[in-house]
């Protein structure tokens, strides 16, 4: 490893975010003077703000050697896979079904990859659920498939 | 109302039943999330953020406070038995607690942390009461500059003091500030950011933020790290209990620590974390025998333990009086005052007082049934930390995004969760602290709105944050931050490249 792609990497997205909100704000809304701020003020001052941060952060670590952390790749899709299927799914196929997919999913990444805990964990996880924001909080959303 | 007034009549709103249960609630699944490494109260807190909109405000605050201050009690078990810190402010608790557990000695530790815990809490209420008083009368007198000079002091510290990469911390903070700025401009309705979607109108969505944050990126980052706990000891009643010789050595260094923590936790942007470690250093310092500490002294247990319980408490002063939140948790909890229309600030305590000495009365009770709860049931406590995270991460999640939908039932915040969980997930690997960006997304409005007016009403002159003796006081304190933690950085860097030549 040469550089600390850490730092190197965070600085320069934060820069660039940095420099996308100051640019943006200045072209889309008014910036006003000291006296009255307009919209645009207060996020094009911040904007410039964290590009410059930004750069302070990724030139330094150019010269730098740095380290990998392990990206643990399967845990995170694993974890955001469950999330977003458990989004596009729970209007349409119900609280129920979606709990037992989603909890499938994220225990997919576990390190014990066994099915039978999963199944029971997921049963579990759905029965509570049902009790907490079904009955306890009285949550408005399908449980079942078709119940929309 | 004078304090003492005060707090009686907070005890008569927190002892109802219907307020009572949930601080109860709040202790146990504070101390149960204590306990437990990989989550913690910042994420339990997040995740029970929408629950609160089906409670009265003082249940929902006196819970969420609840579940910070227990945390503080359920963090030093992991610390001890283990050597792994149940949360971020008792990891100094290791230094001297796992030593003394090695040496059979697990449950005089605990004992020490519990009691410890117990006085720092109750030093931190008497700081509490006596300050909001003084406090609430003299913000009064505060302007727009002065309110403004101050958040960004507190921003500023949060990011430098006690960091390594200052830098780091103030672009999350800044990073913050820019989300902050999401929806629409107060003074002109603008729309800002929200690149035509309507669920931004009103900002991002604090609930979907801080459990993106730190619910999703912590599960993300803790399935495999929390699977290698060990196995803990079994801790029978009988060894809770000290020596006379042990026992003696708690009271003073928990006085100290106390003391340490309710001033720091008060002050902006440093918190608990910090005072632990400088109580501790302070007892290192004051000892007789400083060669014992790291090998088992019950001073390095007492001190930081009522260190970090004392800054919990006091943590609130600001907040509670001055509507400006210290740190993190606290912003998170002034978010869940704003959720329920309430704006806290010097009027606090004119206008709630229920509110404001029933949540303080709810600390006392609250610490008190930690301490009788906590002691004779640890043997539970401790084989909660049996449990595999496996078993535990995935119903958080559901139980993120149905917490999440349940705020408006819209799943597009669900999706949201999920991106702002990938983000903070790579934030973490790239070690920036997201609980700084929360920091400023809370302040971000706030700064905005005081900063205009200031300048409105000092017709676009900036010399009025150098006119008014209160801005100027914490402008200076800016400068000297920032002039301080450029000169450790650059002689840092310095140490490093001479390190590297030779």
């Amino acid at each position: 490893m040469k550089h600390d792609i850490h730092d190197l990497a965070g600085g320069a997205l934060l820069a660039a975010v940095g420099l996308f909100v100051a640019l943006y704000a200045v072209e889309q809304y008014e910036i006003g003077s000291l006296r009255r701020m307009g919209p645009g003020f207060f996020p094009a001052v911040l904007g410039g703000v964290l590009a410059l941060l930004g750069l302070i952060i990724a030139l330094p670590a150019w010269a730098r050697i740095g380290q990998w952390e392990r990206i643990a790749w399967k845990e995170a899709a694993a974890v955001l896979a469950a999330i977003l299927v458990f989004a596009a799914g729970l209007e349409r196929a119900g609280l129920v079904t979606m709990t037992l997919v989603s909890v499938l999913i994220a225990t997919s990444a576990a390190p014990d990859r066994r099915i039978g805990w999963r199944l029971v964990l997921a049963l579990c996880v759905a029965t509570l659920s049902v009790a907490v924001f079904h009955f306890g909080l009285k949550m408005t959303v399908p449980l079942w498939p078709g119940q929309a | 109302m004078s304090g003492w007034e005060g707090f009686l009549h907070g005890l008569s709103v927190s002892l109802q039943p219907g307020v009572l249960i949930y601080c109860v609630l709040g202790v146990v699944l504070g101390t149960f999330v204590g306990v437990l490494p990989g989550i913690g109260a910042m994420a339990t807190i997040s995740l029970l953020l929408p629950i609160t909109y089906y409670l009265s405000p003082e249940a929902a605050l006196i819970m969420l406070a609840g579940v910070y201050y227990g945390s503080q009690y359920g963090g030093a078990v992991a610390s001890i038995l283990l050597r792994l810190p149940g949360t971020p402010q008792s990891a100094v608790t290791t230094l001297d607690g796992y030593p003394l557990a090695q040496q059979g000695r697990a449950g005089v530790a605990l004992f020490t942390s519990m009691t410890s815990s117990f006085l720092g809490s109750f030093f931190g209420i008497f700081v509490l009461i006596l300050l909001s008083g003084a406090l609430s009368r003299a913000a009064t007198a505060f302007g727009s500059a002065d309110y403004a000079a101050m958040m960004l002091l507190g921003l500023v510290a949060a990011s430098t003091i006690g960091a390594k990469h200052p830098a780091k911390g103030f672009a999350m903070v800044v990073l913050g500030l820019v989300l902050g700025t999401v929806g629409s401009d107060v003074n002109s309705g603008v729309q800002r950011f929200t690149f035509g979607q309507t669920e931004l109108m009103d900002g991002v969505n604090l609930v979907a933020l801080a459990m993106g944050l730190f619910g999703v990126a912590e599960v993300i980052s803790n399935i495999h790290i929390a699977e290698r706990t060990g196995v803990p000891p079994r801790i029978k009643l009988r060894e809770l209990l000290p020596s006379r010789a042990e026992l003696r050595r708690i009271p003073f260094p928990a006085l100290r620590g106390a003391s340490l923590g309710s001033f720091f936790g008060a002050l902006p942007g440093t918190g608990s974390t910090i005072s632990s470690f400088l109580a501790y250093a302070v007892e290192r310092r004051v000892s007789r025998h400083p060669e014992k500490f790291g090998k088992g002294a019950i001073e390095g247990v007492a001190g930081p333990e009522a260190a970090n319980n004392a800054a919990a408490i006091s943590a609130f002063v600001p907040t509670l009086t001055l509507g400006i939140p210290g740190d993190p948790i606290m912003a998170l909890m002034l978010g869940a005052l704003v959720i329920h229309g309430v704006q806290p600030g010097p009027l606090m305590l004119e206008a709630r007082p229920d509110m404001f000495w029933g949540l303080i009365a709810s600390f006392g009770i609250g610490n008190l049934l930690l301490l009788v709860l906590n002691l004779p049931l640890i043997g539970i406590w401790v084989s909660m930390l049996r449990i595999p995270f496996r078993w535990l991460y995935p119903a958080i999640l559901i139980f993120v995004c149905l917490g999440v939908y349940s705020v408006r039932g819209s799943t597009f915040d669900i999706f949201a969760v999920a991106l702002i969980g990938a983000i903070g997930y790579a934030l973490s690997l790239a070690r920036f602290n997201p609980a700084l960006l929360l920091l400023g997304f809370v302040l971000g409005p706030l700064i905005e709105t005081n900063l205009r007016r200031a300048l409105l009403i000092s017709r676009g002159d900036p010399i009025v944050f150098l006119q008014r003796p209160i801005a100027a006081a914490f402008v200076l304190a800016i400068v000297a931050l920032l002039a301080m933690s450029i000169v450790q950085t650059l002689r840092r860097r310095r140490a490093q490249s001479a390190k590297s030549t030779t």
